[in-house]
């Protein structure tokens, strides 16, 4: 079941097994009071794949502020695969993005997240995610980061690096590398933190899935 | 019995205590070889550096090391304590770090501290807060002592750790740690209370996984991590 709201998604054409969504926004985003919600709920041998026609860009909220929720719930083999596009907050934008996936036995998830902050030229506003994954009722991932203006230029957090992208998978393991993160369950994350998001290389991580 | 919990903390603290202290740099080793400190020229990005660390991956530390504290106080089975802090500290490189430490904590906690061994194989590789968090129990630490332990063990690692790595003056460093006291105190405050291993913060610092991966694979080095 597909509903429209901020987002409207779209199904594609798509060989025997698996679904095809695209993500196409309804109007302007992400804007001041915008509350994305997105809810997946996959069960059995079914794949998922959600692809992004465009990036997303945050704009400006003068005091206000927006939120992205992605709700995941994978059970009896069911798998998802989901290419973010760049999501660009731009200067002024307040963001808290949320991450929930629940994997149940034999589900597997991967995902490409690339965070921007701000558009050419400028600094970029604030973003705030929250990742939480579970394998089965095992914690996998927790993780929140605080990417606001002041908090996330140190040489602990971003340094000088305006883009953080990721590859993350979930239920499995992508293959060692020195900056591949290897969850200490069955998941990995390969990033990086680079100054524009297409000099990043994780493209060719994704195409090697 | 006859331990004061204050002496401890002290003795905990100290970097003389036998558990490898002088071999860790919190992560500062590799950042200066990535630039912080910029050769010298900007000696206060160590004190943000430190800040950041409290602010991040310090307070999930200082939480663990908390609710492993309560765990074993209530004699609950420390394992998804571990499991835990294992689900936020993402990089292998920084958990097998965290492992390594542990071990030589405990260790030496086993002998000097036995009842540590009531709780924790003595032989194991467990995670350091956790096993701060065992040792605090065991010798009456309270909650906001085990915590404030951790905030301070950090950043006067990296302080520490600055002296070999930049050209600082030791006074200097000794104001930083100084200037961190509100930064440590906050921390503690913030975890102090925690009883889940759910409560546990998750604050992640990318950089400090990127360089705490390269740094495993370093050759040249100083410090272990």
């Amino acid at each position: 079941m597909l509903t429209t709201g901020l987002l409207s998604p779209r199904r594609l054409p798509a060989p025997d097994g698996v679904v095809r969504v695209a993500l196409v926004a309804a109007g302007a985003l992400l804007l001041a009071g915008d509350q994305v919600r997105i809810e997946v709920v996959a069960r059995g041998n079914v794949r998922v794949e959600i692809v992004e026609l465009a990036g997303t860009v945050a704009y400006a909220m003068r005091g206000g502020s927006a939120r992205w929720d992605v709700d995941v719930e994978l059970s009896d083999g069911a798998s998802l695969s989901w290419h973010g596009e760049p999501f660009v907050v731009a200067e002024g934008a307040e963001v808290d993005r949320s991450t929930s996936i629940r994997l149940g036995a034999g589900s597997r998830a991967a995902l490409r997240e690339s965070l921007v902050l701000g558009r050419h030229g400028e600094a970029g506003g604030a973003l705030r995610t929250t990742t939480r994954v579970a394998l089965g009722d095992e914690e996998l991932l927790v993780e929140h980061l605080d990417l606001s203006p002041g908090r996330r230029s140190g040489w602990a957090i971003l340094g000088d690096s305006r883009c953080l992208d990721a590859v993350t998978t979930l239920g499995f393991r992508l293959p060692e590398a020195e900056q591949t993160l290897q969850l200490e369950g069955a998941g990995s994350i390969a990033r990086r933190l680079v100054a524009a998001q297409h000099t990043s290389d994780l493209g060719e991580v994704w195409a090697a899935l | 019995m006859g331990t004061n919990p204050e002496l401890v903390a002290l003795m905990l603290a100290d970097a003389r205590l036998p558990t490898g202290g002088h071999t860790q740099s919190a992560g500062l080793e590799p950042a200066v070889l990535a630039g912080l400190g910029a050769d010298g020229n900007k000696l206060g990005e160590i004190e943000e550096y430190a800040r950041d660390r409290s602010r991040t991956v310090t307070r999930v530390e200082a939480g663990a090391a908390v609710v492993a504290r309560y765990f074993a106080l209530s004699g609950l089975e420390l394992t998804p304590v571990e499991r835990a802090w294992a689900a936020r500290t993402p990089s292998q490189a920084l958990r097998a770090a965290s492992r390594r430490q542990g071990r030589a904590y405990l260790r030496l906690a086993g002998r000097v501290w036995p009842g540590v061994l009531e709780h924790l194989p003595g032989d194991g590789e467990i995670a350091r807060p956790v096993v701060v968090g065992v040792v605090g129990a065991v010798t009456g630490l309270s909650a906001v002592q085990t915590a404030r332990l951790i905030g301070y063990e950090d950043a006067q690692t990296v302080v520490a750790a600055s002296l070999k790595l930049l050209p600082v003056d030791p006074v200097d460093a000794a104001c930083w740690l100084t200037a961190l006291h509100p930064e440590i105190e906050e921390l503690a405050d913030a975890v102090r209370g925690l009883t889940g291993p759910g409560e546990i913060p998750a604050c992640g610092a990318p950089l400090v996984d990127v360089f705490g991966q390269k740094h495993a694979a370093e050759r040249m080095r100083l410090f272990h991590a």
